[in-house]
């Protein structure tokens, strides 16, 4: 969201400015008229007054924020009763990205005036900042003081276009222009929603230039909605135009810097922080963002046929191997699956820093969930390392967001959050790999059990603006879930006709009526119903699968053959629970410590197929099929543990063994390869293994460097002697 | 600057090869291992737990070790001291033992403590039990959190000290101890595949495996290991011959297999055993040599050296 659009009031001005609050308004007329040489004159004329308040707001004008702080300061002492005061205070604040001071502010220019209405409307600014579902409720209680000002329109205006709610945002601008004609912000909304749709013909552009030929921020603003829309390339495209009318926009230099980097152009995006840095525009962002640029030259791009990769150089040896191949894999799926060839190649971004990672996407750091984000052909993502082992799947996440790459250039980014969202986790399990995808969680039972869901129309509010903390996560669940109903029920072809809908522009309503040929609501009806069926058991069950869990944690150390029966009970209740404890893990615990390895097994694969992730089950399941004789099965378990954690030497280690017994020499060498990136403590037996590989290839050379560089390390091991004279002869 | 780093080395080298050239054959290795207070059940459960496991894994590598466990109410002051004295009795210069602590330890900034029921132990009271120990290879691993403030107390020239942490004010409980009995069990950590592992080995082992432990938890890690063997007053992290660290260690053995000397029994194969032994003294002071050599005529010689030590192996095996 473009925060930083200074909101001015709409009133007339006069042409010779004079210190007093007339004179303020004055320049202020001036400023919205785009006069800005004499606004800068007028504010300058403000900042000798004998009054601190106008001396600050004249400080202000003139962008000297440091002096207009100081000013505020002594306005402060000299009436502590002013709610103007702490209101332009905090607005300052605000506009300096100091949303703490600010909100205090205003909340005591409500005290001293509880009717004080610019106060509330700072309050819902600064609540509209963090995406804070209050804010449209305090917009509307300020619009319900007065509703004769054209700020509160002009907010709400603002934020029903955010959660995609044009008719709202129209009417509210509309309310704005009402109060009064050259309200520039509820132009640049109605010109957003024009530019929303594509209409290069919008009326607004003009109307805006005729208030205020230089007014960027209406471009800016567009932006923005284009931003949070994920259309980074016409956000782009729009910036560059706010920058075009006014060069001195640094908060547009910024956003335009942080969406270049989104499109993977480092070059020009760096240019365009750097300015804005440099012209004090210092918002968290844009500092994270520079020192994340410090950080470029530890990467490296690695071409693929129709990718891009780029990886830290330190463990793009360990990366390549896997990623560059599984990314190809899954362009080549969806290709066929999507019917559609994309106009470049992906560039896929591995970060081992997970601060990293956001702040190349967000700007922010410490949005702890988020695993990837794609911007067009452009994907970013956490490195295999940037979490603990067994925290997430990295295979599983690169194809959620190659779904995204697809969906969103087929419909030209003209796609709902819900329904992108809805793909991607159908995807993960449809075209990755049946273990992957959203599983049914205690948190999702819970919003099943309280009718959380929300009906399809309104599913994207639940990932924008959600009302409970868990409800992007119901919502990517339920999203995913209705792409699977619909593949289900009326094929794929009906999910690739939603694409093409929305691809010409069409609503979701218009969507579902065209493909599926129902109404919305009769839609919501039959999805409702055919997942109640699908996850009744369980929601049903819950309490007592929450209480039977707890007895079974508590008594499993008892009577074996009691707990065995009470997994199973539970198991039965709640099948898709595979989180820390499930029923499968305690399973195969006892049945092993019965001497029941099968059992442990069978069990242990129950879990897997589940999309059980932890690491520890999941190497037991290895393990127990190696000694069962399955080694087919413990191969296949190893290749999926190592899309979850590729740092795990034995992992590696084991199926290389088992790829090289099974005469797949090049698996071999590729996993041994893997065991010397990560630079073990054994030498020897690693570079020892990779020459075992190499010599069954018939890379002969390659062998005998390897094992020179085993018995460099160690040069009485028996084995790489005999392999180094067998190569010698 | 590198040729006289190379000549240095060097001359570590053939010291390291003159040490083993001395060493008797049959020394017979001896383990102490005591294991405090835990404070806590869980920890006093964990604790006797390691004790064990250790002993375990020392009596399953081989060697016919003399092993004696003190875990728990028994490792009290005087049984500790009662210990030492019938060590004292038993073991002959020549000789390796090793003490190896588990537990909790304390540091109040002078002093280092080892937590035992009853009064505890200080870093000083220990180092005098070892002097009583008539043998110069010894070994004392403090495998407890504050142990790096015993360094001062228990270092001595001819001694290895390890340490589980790198000074007194690493105050938690350690992750060290378990990765020290993992190296005595799996065969990765016997890097120069010699059949045996010395105390150099399991350090680089455990080390290795806490400080990973550590990343893949993303942890901030509050046990940094430490060893000397030099006398010196402070242990070094990654002890090599750029900081003369870890010569004792690397021929102290942990874990030991049959020499070849003791199965060499024809004229012929002493001859190749022999041979075998310089072609390895050449191939360690090759590598020390390596820092100062062009990169093809190093690998060069080594191939050569290598190939021809395979050839030996062989013909020993034969």
């Amino acid at each position: 969201m473009k925060r930083s659009v200074t909101f001015f009031v709409s009133l007339g001005w006069a042409l010779i400015a004079s210190a007093s609050p007339a004179a303020l308004e004055n320049c202020r007329g001036l400023a919205h008229h785009g006069k800005r040489a004499e606004a800068r004159a007028c504010f300058a004329a403000l900042e000798r007054s004998d009054d601190p308040f106008l001396r600050a707001e004249g400080a202000w004008g003139l962008q000297k924020f440091d002096a207009a702080n100081e000013q505020f300061k002594l306005a402060y002492n000299v009436d502590r009763n002013q709610a103007e005061v702490r209101t332009e205070w905090g607005l300052l604040f605000l506009e300096r990205f100091n949303s703490a001071d600010a909100e205090g502010l205003f909340k005591e220019a409500l005290q001293v005036d509880p009717k004080y209405t610019l106060a509330y409307v700072g309050l819902a600014r600064t609540a509209a900042g963090n995406y804070d579902e209050r804010a449209v409720a305090l917009a509307n209680t300020a619009e319900a003081m007065d509703s004769k000002r054209p700020e509160p329109h002009e907010l709400l205006a603002f934020l029903a276009l955010e959660d995609n709610d044009e008719k709202k945002a129209t009417i509210e601008a509309n309310a704005a222009l009402a109060v009064s004609n050259e309200s520039l912000d509820a132009m640049a909304v109605l010109a957003s929603i024009d530019w929303l749709h594509g209409r290069a013909d919008s009326r607004w552009p003009e109307r805006i230039q005729r208030v205020n030929p230089i007014y960027g921020e209406a471009y800016s603003m567009g932006a923005h909605f284009m931003e949070i829309n994920r259309r980074y390339e016409e956000a782009v495209k729009l910036y560059r135009l706010a920058i075009a009318l006014d060069p001195d926009l640094w908060q547009a230099h910024s956003e335009l810097g942080m969406n270049l980097l989104r499109l993977g152009d480092y070059t020009e995006g760096k240019q365009h922080l750097e300015l804005a840095y440099e012209n004090h525009y210092r918002n968290a962002v844009t500092a994270n963002a520079m020192k994340f640029l410090d950080q470029l030259p530890k990467y490296k791009t690695y071409p693929g046929p129709h990718s891009v990769l780029f990886l830290q150089q330190k463990e793009a040896a360990l990366l390549k191997p896997y990623i560059q191949p599984e990314l190809e894999r899954a362009i080549a799926a969806y290709e066929v699956k999507y019917k559609f060839k994309l106009p470049g190649p992906v560039r896929l971004e591995v970060y081992p820093d997970h601060d990293d990672f956001i702040v190349r996407t967000l700007g922010l750091p410490g949005q702890g969930g988020l695993l990837g984000v794609t911007f067009g052909l452009v994907v970013a993502m956490d490195s295999p390392s940037a979490r603990e082992p067994g925290a997430f799947n990295w295979a599983s996440t690169m194809w959620h967001e190659l779904s995204h790459v697809y969906v969103v250039t087929m419909t030209n980014h003209l796609v709902p959050r819900w329904f992108t969202e809805g793909v991607s986790v159908h995807e993960e399990t449809a075209a990755g790999s049946p273990e992957w995808g959203d599983r049914l969680t205690p948190d999702i039972v819970q919003a099943i059990q309280q009718k959380k869901l929300l009906p399809v129309l309104d599913l994207d509010r639940g990932f924008v603006r959600p009302v409970f903390p868990e409800q992007v996560i119901v919502s990517y669940y339920e999203a995913g879930q209705i792409c699977d109903y619909i593949a289900d029920k009326y094929g794929n072809d009906a999910i690739l006709g939603m694409i093409h809908s929305y691809a010409a522009s069409k609503t979701t309503a218009e969507a579902i009526r065209e493909n599926l040929h129902l109404e919305p609501l009769a839609f919501d009806k039959e999805f409702f119903a055919w997942l109640d069926t699908k996850t009744e058991p369980t929601v049903k069950n819950f309490e007592a699968w929450q209480k039977g869990m707890k007895e079974l944690h508590e008594k499993k150390t008892g009577d074996p053959e009691h707990a065995i029966a009470l997994a199973e009970e539970m198991k039965k209740l709640y099948p898709d629970y595979v989180e820390p404890g499930s029923t499968y893990e305690v399973l195969a615990e006892l049945q092993e410590a019965q001497g029941n390895k099968a059992g442990a097994q069978a069990q242990l694969e129950q879990y897997l197929t589940r999309g059980g992730h932890a690491l520890k089950p999941l190497k037991k399941l290895a393990e127990l099929q190696q000694q069962m004789g399955d080694t087919k099965a413990a191969a296949a378990t190893y290749a999926k543990i190592e899309f979850i954690y590729l740092e795990d030497r034995d992992v590696l280690r084991n199926l290389g063994t088992l790829e090289l017994d099974a005469g797949n020499s090049a698996g071999a060498v590729r996993e041994f390869e893997a065991v010397l990136a990560l630079n073990p403590g054994d030498q020897a037996e690693s570079h020892y293994n990779l020459a075992r590989a190499l010599a069954k290839s018939g890379q002969k050379d390659q062998a005998r460097d390897e094992v020179m560089s085993a018995l460099e390390a160690a040069p009485n091991y028996k084995q790489a002697q005999r392999l180094l004279l067998d190569l010698s002869r | 600057m590198r040729r006289g780093v190379a000549r240095s080395v060097s001359r570590i080298a053939w010291l390291l090869v003159a040490i083993l050239a001395v060493l008797p054959a049959r020394a017979a290795t001896y383990y102490l291992t005591i294991s405090g207070q835990g404070g806590l059940p869980e920890y006093d459960t964990l604790f006797a737990k390691y004790a064990k496991d250790l002993d375990t894994a020392l009596k399953a590598g081989g060697g016919d070790p003399h092993t004696e466990v003190l875990s728990g109410p028994k490792a009290t002051r005087p049984e500790i001291e009662a210990a030492f004295s019938r060590l004292a009795g038993q073991i002959h210069d020549g000789d390796f033992f090793a003490l190896l602590l588990i537990g909790h330890g304390t540091f109040d900034g002078t002093d280092y403590k080892f937590n035992i029921p009853g009064p505890d132990v200080s870093g000083a009271d220990i180092a005098k039990l070892l002097d009583r120990i008539p043998t110069r290879q010894q070994a004392v691993v403090a495998m407890t959190s504050c142990s790096g403030g015993a360094i001062p107390a228990l270092t001595r020239k001819g001694r290895v000290v390890i340490t589980a942490t790198k000074s007194g004010t690493e105050r938690n409980v350690v992750v060290f101890t378990r990765y020290w009995i993992d190296a005595l069990q799996d065969p990765a950590a016997d890097t120069d595949k010699s059949a045996s592992l010395s105390l150099l080995e399991a350090f680089k082992y455990a080390d290795r495996k806490t400080v990973e432990y550590y990343e893949a938890q993303k942890l901030l890690a509050t046990e940094h290991a430490l060893l000397v063997d030099n006398g010196a007053n402070a242990g070094v992290r990654n002890p090599g011959p750029a900081n003369g660290q870890g010569l004792l260690a690397a021929i102290f053995p942990l874990l030991k297999s049959p020499g070849e000397s003791a199965k060499a029994v024809s004229p012929e194969k002493q001859k190749l055993v022999a041979k075998k032994e310089d072609l390895e003294a050449r191939i360690d002071k090759l590598k020390y040599e390596k820092a100062a050599m062009d990169e093809g005529d190093y690998k060069r010689q080594m191939s050569a050296l290598l190939l021809e030590l395979a050839r030996t192996q062989a013909e020993i095996d034969q």
